[in-house]
């Protein structure tokens, strides 16, 4: 399944933003709800050797575009080997959002949206991906 | 609009200091005062960026006023994050350009090398996004976003990169008030550790304290503030247009040649905001003194060096100079003026008429540029 992001439109430049605000950044006009499919590229990412208090070290951040525009900031288990451009699903847990690597298989399916076994297979492996980041989190935040 | 000319410039030694905020300060503003021949300026405009987390103190214009002995002098702060020193220094510009007064006192400084890191991290994260800063984005993981599209898209070298923190340090070593005066190769910038891949602690300037002031005077002086020029940005970095240039450097670059009534092809030297090394290369591109794609060459080849064609950051830069936050716009505009007018010692640049100087604020969202010419 497809996460959707819940974002918004300027009704004056088209642009979407994720989360969304209630003016566009670039205008000073009101903002219309919007959602964009948790599905993008990656823009760029890094790895913060420093977080700030209460992160897990080292911390992966990207900065994904959607599908249908609009730049979104989020969390990773890790970036070997993520390029800049790479597929990337987004899916919230407790509401962060994490990206995970899709490879060319999940992509495909993705893509065509099939669904049934292979695709119940694909998001099994993404949920549990994310649910593995997500406790390793909370230990680290000695929760 | 009445021309307005630097009658005095001081600065206090950059790096770890003891003393409190407002006594920095003082000694910043007692040295511009002096050298401006004058007891008391008709107002102060102070620059500090987070006082009343740093130091635990608001107010602070009246602040420092009060501690210099002029409670009775106007004063008021400003603040535009890391370019709070560039925008004091407009503000006061502006005054007198207005003729609204003859004389201002601009003072900016920091005091944060008492708090632990993480601690001054977090401060500094105040001028951030809020929604990026709930994923943990701190000012180095922003420019580390910034740096890894740079060096992926505009294929711009470590090398490049790295060039910059060694010719930085190479001029903060001529620099007696430098927080760092020692020099460092790129084999140690490549190895140092990493903090926000792929910038590594040498590519990232320090925490600093200290301070830098200005009198601004409607007299005639040696040095005119011939233009000045402000940008802005997007606060999100999700939102900006384009990560491996700054809108908001071009848009105050634009302005400030405009009213200077020159372009940058006049400039003599430039302060530089590189608070990470990759930020030299990509201004010196947004403000035209080098063009598009050849900042990178350019460094390598020496062309920026002290003894270069066009000297970036003949002062060690924020890099090796160091970073006291709302202090270093001034200290840039100290640097300037003290090249033009032949008292940089060991750092000269000979025959010096016109200087720029770059500050951004928070991660580029409120730039300045001020242009300074020999009268």
């Amino acid at each position: 399944m497809i996460e959707t992001i819940a974002a918004s439109r300027c009704p004056r430049c088209d642009i979407v933003v994720a989360p969304p605000a209630t003016y566009c950044p670039h205008h000073p006009v009101a903002m219309t709800p919007a959602t964009l499919p948790g599905l993008g590229e990656v823009v760029s990412f890094t790895t913060l050797h420093t977080p700030p208090t209460g992160f897990r070290s080292p911390l992966h951040i990207a900065i994904v575009e959607l599908r249908g525009g609009g730049r979104f900031v989020c969390h990773g288990a890790d970036t070997r080997g993520l390029k800049i451009g790479a597929r990337v699903a987004i899916e919230a847990i407790d509401n962060v959002y994490y990206f995970s690597h899709l490879g060319a298989m999940e992509r495909a399916r993705l893509f065509w949206r099939r669904t049934g076994h292979a695709g119940d297979r694909v998001n099994a492996i993404a949920r549990s991906l994310a649910k593995r980041v997500w406790r390793s989190r909370t230990v680290n935040r000695g929760e | 609009m009445q021309p307005v000319f630097v009658a005095g410039v001081g600065m206090t030694r950059i790096g770890r200091r003891s003393e409190p905020l407002p006594a920095l300060m003082a000694e910043a503003a007692h040295a511009a005062l002096a050298e401006a021949g004058l007891e008391a300026p008709e107002a102060i405009v102070v620059a500090t960026m987070n006082p009343e987390e740093f130091v635990g103190d608001g107010n602070f214009a009246s602040n420092v006023a009060t501690h210099m002995g002029f409670a009775h002098v106007p004063a008021l702060r400003i603040e535009t994050a890391t370019s709070s020193g560039a925008a004091a220094v407009y503000t006061g510009f502006a005054q007198i350009a207005a003729g609204l007064r003859r004389t201002v006192l601009v003072v900016g400084g920091e005091k944060m090398t008492h708090l632990a890191t993480p601690k001054v991290s977090e401060i500094i994260g105040r001028s951030i996004d809020p929604y990026e800063r709930t994923y943990g984005v701190t000012m180095p993981a922003l420019a580390g976003l910034v740096s890894r599209v740079l060096m992926a898209r505009q294929g711009v070298s470590a090398r490049e990169i790295a060039q910059v923190a060694v010719k930085n340090h190479a001029n903060g070593a001529r620099n007696p008030l430098a927080h760092f005066q020692h020099s460092v190769t790129v084999e140690e910038v490549l190895e140092s550790r990493m903090v926000a891949d792929p910038l590594r602690l040498l590519h990232c300037c320090p925490i600093s304290d200290g301070a830098a002031a200005v009198v601004l005077s409607a007299e005639r002086a040696t040095v005119r503030v011939a233009g000045v020029g402000h940008g802005a940005d997007t606060l999100a970095i999700r939102h900006r247009r384009e990560l491996t240039s700054f809108a908001a450097t071009r848009a105050a670059a634009r302005e400030a040649y405009a009213m200077a009534g020159f372009g940058p092809e006049r400039i003599d030297l430039a302060e530089v905001h590189d608070a990470f090394a990759p930020f030299e290369l990509m201004s010196l591109e947004d403000l035209g003194l080098v063009p598009p794609g050849k900042a990178g060459r350019a460094t390598l080849d020496g062309d920026t060096a002290l003894d270069g064609r066009l000297p970036i950051n003949p002062s060690g830069g924020l890099k090796a100079r160091g970073h006291p936050l709302a202090g270093t716009g001034v200290a840039q505009i100290v640097e300037c003026v003290l090249q033009l007018t032949g008292r940089a010692l060991t750092r000269q640049v000979p025959a010096a008429t016109h200087a720029l100087a770059h500050s951004i604020g928070g991660l580029a969202t409120n730039n300045w540029v001020t242009l300074l010419e020999r009268a």
